[in-house]
């Protein structure tokens, strides 16, 4: 934890950003301002010029002094004063030229248009108040405040403050809410939205049977409580954060530890981890708790050592990133897509802006110049991975103690490979010795030597003995050789047994030797130089001052940590509303700003903005306690609601943008395979540790380039766990995942799609794993219901989807059973007397996990 | 400046709340198009099934302006075929043989080579002029030359990636980076396809791309728009066939089970169209598993036809069979057809090492199976319909590559900086030249023609503007040619 100083200075310190995001500039006095019978111009300029043309400077165009408003920007002088029809400002205002502005919004008022002509022509004079910040005028940019809790007409209806918010909209557009969801559909709903998991039958059971009025809220409770939670939540944040277990492109490297960083999301979820310590931990985990230095002799981590090194995992997320490395390629030119995806990542993942439009030119709409993107580089360019074992040093020591033993591996490995080459020898001798002698004598020249001839002749070569197969080796080693190379393959066997294990390590972000200076890349392209840029926070949303080093000892570089810390001000614009968007998201499908990664002029304005902000100053003071929001979140009657159709709504509001009624969802691809082994009762809970492969049929394997790159996990019991400990392989997304659109893991997901297709249909139908786990569900309703067609109906349905079948419903099951010809009876097998489940009813298991209900949570 | 920014997608969208997630982000062009189903969709609720057509993300659409090709073939040599050595002669690299590259060409960065040290290689390999352009093309290519008279070959391809995976995705999806969707994903996304009963999208491999599933990927567009891998064995695609122990009839017989209740469930959710579009999704996912067997199945063909592509001789027969399985794909309403000769994990293009009898070896598996192609598709009038590209990740240095492999010799390495590509069908012009390389072939000098404008000519030959075929992701409207394009060909190629 911070230290209580840290703490005050981190309040009080450092930036002016503080100053203007609170007091001198809260919006209602600026909303005032706006209201004066006569606008000023620098007012009109204020309220729609300033959040571009000013500390943001976008095109060199400051228009907050006098001075530099006149000097102008990069397209020129912005204003002659006395002359509004030669200004290229009142042009671009008054849309005479090409170029108009605002961007993307309406033009100025007429009456605007005419002060900003008279202003200019009356030589654009203005009192100058120096020290004044600006007040960004875009939304998103501004302090959250916390509103006051809106009077409703039907109070019956209100469960918690978040109905107020949502009802008073309602009402305000004719819109009716729908009727509360039944138990049922309730306990599926939060089963699903908390777990990713189907309730059991017996688990629906019992919230349906207990009728104390706080049985929903202690539901709630309890799903919260368990860890599947974490599971849930977690690979929602993986999907934001671009989590793969590879690199991705043609050496699609293989990182050996970033399922740490996926196991410390699941913990941080489970525990509830406080988001602005997740935050800090993430960008600055070794900044903010740096490793201690702690050289304890002993075979115990020291605890805080222990903490600091949670924190530093946490840092994980930039050292899993799709990363390019080919022979040949330039290094900068490699150093800098790295950067671009730090950065990228960062701005959509925390800042909910789409920084990477400003890669190549000042972002068109919103306020972030091309700078501040270099800018936002800058907080990384000193940061390098790093893999540091996570066990304390004694048993490094002891691991490098028994080293020799893997050298003898080794040894033992090079006198295998010397039979093989005795045996290679001599099949290229024999060979050889049918060769015409030229061809053999231009194989002996240096390759780089050769003249055409000896080239053409060297090739002759290289066609009859270049490619020796393993097997023609094999062939020709003697019964000596067989025998000498079987035994050393034992014995590496059995010398490696009791050579140490690899060392546990992590891979985390830490510092390289030196922090190179970073420059604006113009148009995008590296080779281009550009300004020289400091590291520092969007100038939109702060006095656009570069992060000075830090002079408190002992030394830590602190360029992450500010930025950190910046970002958790409890004040801050972004942070909190980009979370709490992302939490009403994951429970209504939609968030209440539509496009979770981008906040700016460009995303979709949010639908309830008092609602979001309530939220965001809420989520804050509970402590940024994530599951806090969701108990607020789902407690509300809003969320209770049916997801009833109702065509007068629908009229008005046909998206349910306002949230008239609950969306019905279609299950994510993990937790559709995670439900499928849930019903046929295989699933296997397990937590944690390396990524599970689980095995993929020929056809699957196919896409992968070399089946050696998918070793499949050698416990079975393994290919049961949740899909979130699965293999992330970015050049070969597990293929069902992929049909049901499991996002590429190059960017940050905001959203996954939702797509119904027919290879999905396929998939569902005839993809090995999907048809044995229908199977197991067959399987396992003879185990609990023994061999009755009525109460494999029944048992089946309540498996499935959480309810009996309706009466026509069950009628066509039965219908179904009486018409295959085959017997309706398991049959018994083996000694054991193991059940053999009827093929229709594997296909009657199969029917079911193919219903719309059963991938459809209403 | 400015023209890159006013072509870079950072434009500003329509705020469109549409129903589907992926349709909010269409591009402006498409995405009205696609609302107005919606629109017309919310009039007929009462009856749901007409309904499910109208959200069909394969529907055919109308493309921006009138289309020459309906269909495209995709002719992949992966790991870079040699232009030198195939459709671009170099009389003044065959007089430098063995010299070293003059300095004012050798300012190149390349993956094994140092091209200011590294020797030139004139080609082994003999040029005709054939048909009555007169084109030349090696004898690598003796059967293709035949069809010379259809061609029109771009000697002039450019790109900026000299590696085999940048190359791929640049040559698939306009870009280095990863995570962006391929040509054929664009178009799918932008047309939808003729035949719904197949995938709208198939690509046929011999193994695995070096890069990988991405280059046919479809990136940060909907997974659905994603290229489907046709197997040439067994079963043709991912989870056809029915699990063992049941047919297409018993598997029919569950089918109707499963649409009864999901309509049933359907009756007090009459509204929600993703209901009704995944029942359509069963559908016609049961037309497929009879479809799919049927175009493959290639008993039908005559031995003539067999003969015409190759598919009986042992050095051809799997491209033979994959180009006539393509013409099957054309007939029935498939979009966009990629097919690869060579592979990451097996033989290919990658002539590092021997140049001339790797590609000696790897024209004779693709020569006279592509020409049976162009011959097959015109006599049966489908040509004119169906644009034919071929190309590879780039084409290989005019000077050998330093042996920085290790090999024998003789190898060239990879060139991005000048290369051939040339189409046919489509609408084009035959027996045509655009650009040309400098004297020993290593950049393109003569109207330059950056992958970039490669992409928007195949678009507008397909109707599809490329500035207006975009997708909104990450705060950007983005396209297949990012910031280029600009050097669109297809007027130049079409014929008058």
């Amino acid at each position: 934890m911070l230290n209580a100083m840290e703490k005050v200075r981190m309040l009080l310190g450092r930036s002016l950003c503080l100053l203007f995001l609170t007091g001198l500039f809260h919006p209602e006095i600026l909303a005032q301002s706006r209201v004066l019978p006569e606008k000023t111009a620098k007012q009109i300029l204020e309220a729609h010029c300033f959040a571009c043309h000013g500390a943001a400077k976008m095109s060199g165009l400051d228009l907050r002094q006098r001075d530099t408003l006149l000097k102008g920007g990069s397209r020129g002088v912005a204003v002659v004063p006395g002359k509004a029809e030669s200004s290229l400002l009142y042009k671009v205002v008054s849309g005479g030229g090409e170029l108009r502005m605002p961007p993307g919004k309406d033009p100025l008022s007429e009456a605007d248009q005419a002060s900003l002509r008279d202003w200019i022509n009356q030589g654009a004079l203005w009192e100058e108040q120096s020290g004044k910040r600006v007040e960004p005028s875009w939304w998103a940019f501004r302090e959250p405040l916390r509103r006051a809790v809106p009077d409703v007409k039907d109070k019956r209806w209100i469960s918690n403050p978040i109905d107020n918010f949502i009802l008073l909209t309602l009402d305000s557009k004719s819109l009716k809410p729908a009727s509360p969801a039944s138990k049922s559909t309730l306990v599926r709903r939060a089963y699903f939205d908390l777990w990713g998991l189907p309730p059991t039958p017996e688990q629906v059971k019992r919230f349906i049977e207990d009728s104390s009025p706080d049985a929903y809220a202690r539901l709630i409770d309890e799903l919260l409580a368990s860890s599947r939670y974490g599971e849930l939540w977690g690979r929602h944040w993986l999907d934001v954060v671009r989590y793969a277990d590879t690199g991705g492109f043609e050496t699609d490297i293989y990182y050996p530890d970033a399922w740490r960083y996926r196991d410390y999301v699941i913990k941080s979820f489970n525990e509830d981890k406080p988001y602005d310590r997740f935050v800090q931990e993430q960008i600055a985990g070794d900044e903010l708790w740096p490793d201690t230095l702690e050289l304890e002799g002993s075979y115990m981590m020291p605890k805080r050592k222990l903490e600091h090194l949670e924190a530093r995992i946490a840092t994980g997320l930039y050292t899993l990133g799709p990363v390019l490395h080919e022979s040949g390629l330039d290094g900068e030119y490699l150093r800098s897509e790295r950067l671009a995806d730090m950065a990228d990542t960062t701005g959509a993942v925390f800042l909910g802006l789409t920084m990477g439009c400003a890669r190549c030119h000042d972002h068109k709409f919103d306020p972030i110049p091309q700078k501040d993107y270099y800018r936002m580089q800058a907080i990384f360019a000193g940061s390098q991975e790093k893999e540091i074992p996570i066990v304390d040093e004694m048993r490094v020591f002891d691991y490098k103690q028994s080293f020799p033993k893997l050298l003898a591996v080794d040894d033992l490995r090079a006198a295998v490979e010397r039979i093989r080459d005795q045996a290679r020898k001599r099949i290229i001798e024999r060979l050889e010795a049918g060769l015409p002698r030229e061809v053999v004598e231009a194989n002996r020249v240096p390759s780089e030597k050769r003249s055409p001839k000896e080239i053409d002749l060297a090739s002759e070569y290289e066609t009859a003995i270049g490619g020796i197969k393993e097997g023609a080796i094999d062939a020709e080693y003697t019964q000596l050789e067989k025998q000498e190379r079987h035994s050393l393959i034992l014995k590496i066997g059995e010398t490696y047994l009791k050579t140490p294990k690899r060392i546990p390590t992590a891979s985390v972000l830490g510092h390289a030797d030196m922090t190179p200076d970073v420059y604006v890349a113009k148009r995008g392209d590296f080779r281009n130089k550009g300004d020289k840029v400091g590291a520092g926070f969007p100038s939109v949303l702060c006095d656009g001052n570069d992060i000075a080093e830090s002079s408190a000892r002992p030394f830590v570089p602190q360029r992450r940590k500010e930025f950190a810390l910046w970002l958790t001000q409890t004040d801050h614009p972004l942070t909190a509303r980009v979370m709490v968007n992302r939490l009403w998201q994951g429970h209504f499908g939609r968030g209440i700003v539509g496009t979770a990664n981008d906040f700016g002029t460009q995303g979709d304005p949010p639908s309830h903005p008092e609602l979001l902000d309530w939220l965001a100053v809420e989520f804050v003071e509970r402590g940024w306690s994530m599951k806090a929001m969701h108990r607020l979140i789902m407690l509300s009657n809003t969320y209770q609601m049916s997801n009833q159709y109702d065509s007068q709504n629908a009229n008005i509001d046909a998206e349910n943008h306002y949230v008239w009624r609950m969306n019905r969802r279609r299950i994510e691809a993990e937790i559709l395979r995670d439900a499928l082994l849930s019903v046929s009762g295989k699933l296997n809970l397990k937590m944690g540790g390396p990524p599970v492969i689980p095995p993929l049929s020929s056809e699957e394997l196919a896409g992968l380039k070399d089946a050696s790159q998918w070793p499949v996990s050698l416990d079975s019991a393994e290919h049961t766990r949740r899909g979130v400990y699965l293999y992330v392989k970015r050049s070969f997304r597990l293929p069902m995942f992929e049909t049901f659109d499991l996002p590429e893991s190059t960017f940050s997901c905001a959203r996954r799609d939702t797509t119904n297709v027919a290879p999905q249909a396929l998939a569902l139908l005839n993809n090995e794993f999907v048809v044995k786990q229908a199977g197991e569900f067959a399987h396992r309703l003879i185990r609990e219901v023994g061999n009755s067609v009525e109460a494999w109906i029944e048992r089946g349905w309540w498996l499935g989807l959480g309810r009996s079948p309706s009466e026509s419903e069950r009628q066509k099951a039965l219908q179904y059973f009486r018409e295959k010809k085959e017997t309706q009876q398991a049959q018994f097998s083996g000694t054991a007397g193991k059940p053999v489940p009827p093929q229709s009813l594997k296909e009657f298991c199969l029917m079911l996990i193919n219903l719309n209900e059963f991938i459809y949570i209403d | 400046m400015e023209t890159s920014i006013s072509t870079c997608g950072c434009q500003p969208t329509p705020q469109i709340h549409s129903r589907r997630n992926f349709l909010e982000r269409l591009g402006s062009g498409f995405g009205m198009l696609a609302l107005s189903y919606l629109m017309d969709r919310e009039n007929l609720l009462a009856s749901p099934a007409t309904s499910t057509t109208l959200v069909n993300p394969f529907a055919p659409r109308s493309s921006h302006f009138p289309a020459k090709a309906k269909s495209v073939i995709f002719l992949f040599m992966h790991g870079g075929a040699s232009h030198v050595d195939t459709f671009d002669p170099k009389p003044v690299l065959q007089r430098l043989d063995g010299q070293k590259t003059p300095p004012s060409l050798s300012n190149v960065m390349l993956q094994f080579t140092k091209a200011s040290e590294a020797p030139l290689m004139a080609s082994r390999r003999t040029f005709k002029k054939y048909g009555q352009s007169g084109i030349e093309v090696s004898d690598l290519f003796e059967n293709v030359a035949q069809h010379v008279d259809d061609l029109a070959v771009i000697r002039s391809c450019h790109h900026d990636g000299f590696t085999h995976s940048i190359a791929l995705n640049m040559m698939n999806a306009g870009s280095l980076r990863l995570g962006f969707p391929s040509m054929g994903s664009w178009v799918v996304y932008g047309l939808g396809t003729e035949g719904q009963n197949l995938p709208a999208y198939i690509v046929m491999l011999q193994g695995s791309t070096k890069a990988g599933p991405p280059v046919y990927g479809s990136g940060f567009l909907p997974a659905m728009y994603q290229g489907t891998v046709l197997r040439t064995e067994g079963s043709p695609l991912l989870n056809i066939k029915p699990p063992s122990g049941l047919n297409l009839q018993e598997q029919r017989g569950m089918l109707d089970m499963l649409k009864w209740y999901n309509e049933k469930h359907m009756e007090t959710r009459a509204d929600d169209s993703n209901l009704s579009a995944r029942i359509a999704a069963y559908e016609l996912a049961f037309r497929m598993q009879t479809n799919a067997p049927e175009m493959t199945d290639l008993a039908k063909e005559t031995a003539a036809t067999r003969k015409l592509y190759g598919i009986d001789e042992e050095v051809s027969g799997d491209f033979g069979t994959k180009c006539l399985l393509a013409r099957r794909m054309v007939e029935r309403g498939v979009r966009f057809i990629q097919i690869y000769s060579g592979s990451g994990n097996g033989p290919d293009w990658d002539g590092h090492n021997l140049c001339d009898k790797n590609h000696q070896k790897m024209a004779r598996q693709v020569d006279k199976p592509i020409a049976g192609l162009l011959t097959d598709l015109k006599q049966r009038g489908l040509l004119e319909s169906t644009l034919v590209i071929w190309g590879g990740d780039f084409g290989r240095t005019p000077m050998t590559d330093g042996n920085a492999n290790g090999g024998v010799g003789g190898g060239r390495d990879h060139n991005p900086y000048g290369f051939t590509v040339w189409m046919a069908g489509g609408g084009i012009q035959g027996g045509k030249v655009i650009g040309a390389t400098d004297e020993i072939g290593l950049r393109a000098v003569k109207d330059p023609v950056h992958v970039h404008d490669l992409h928007a000519t195949i678009l507008a030959l397909l109707g599809l503007d490329d500035k207006k075929l975009t997708y909104l992701f990450q705060g950007r409207n983005f396209r297949l040619t990012d910031v280029g394009g600009d050097n669109n060909l297809a007027g130049q190629l079409l014929k008058a």
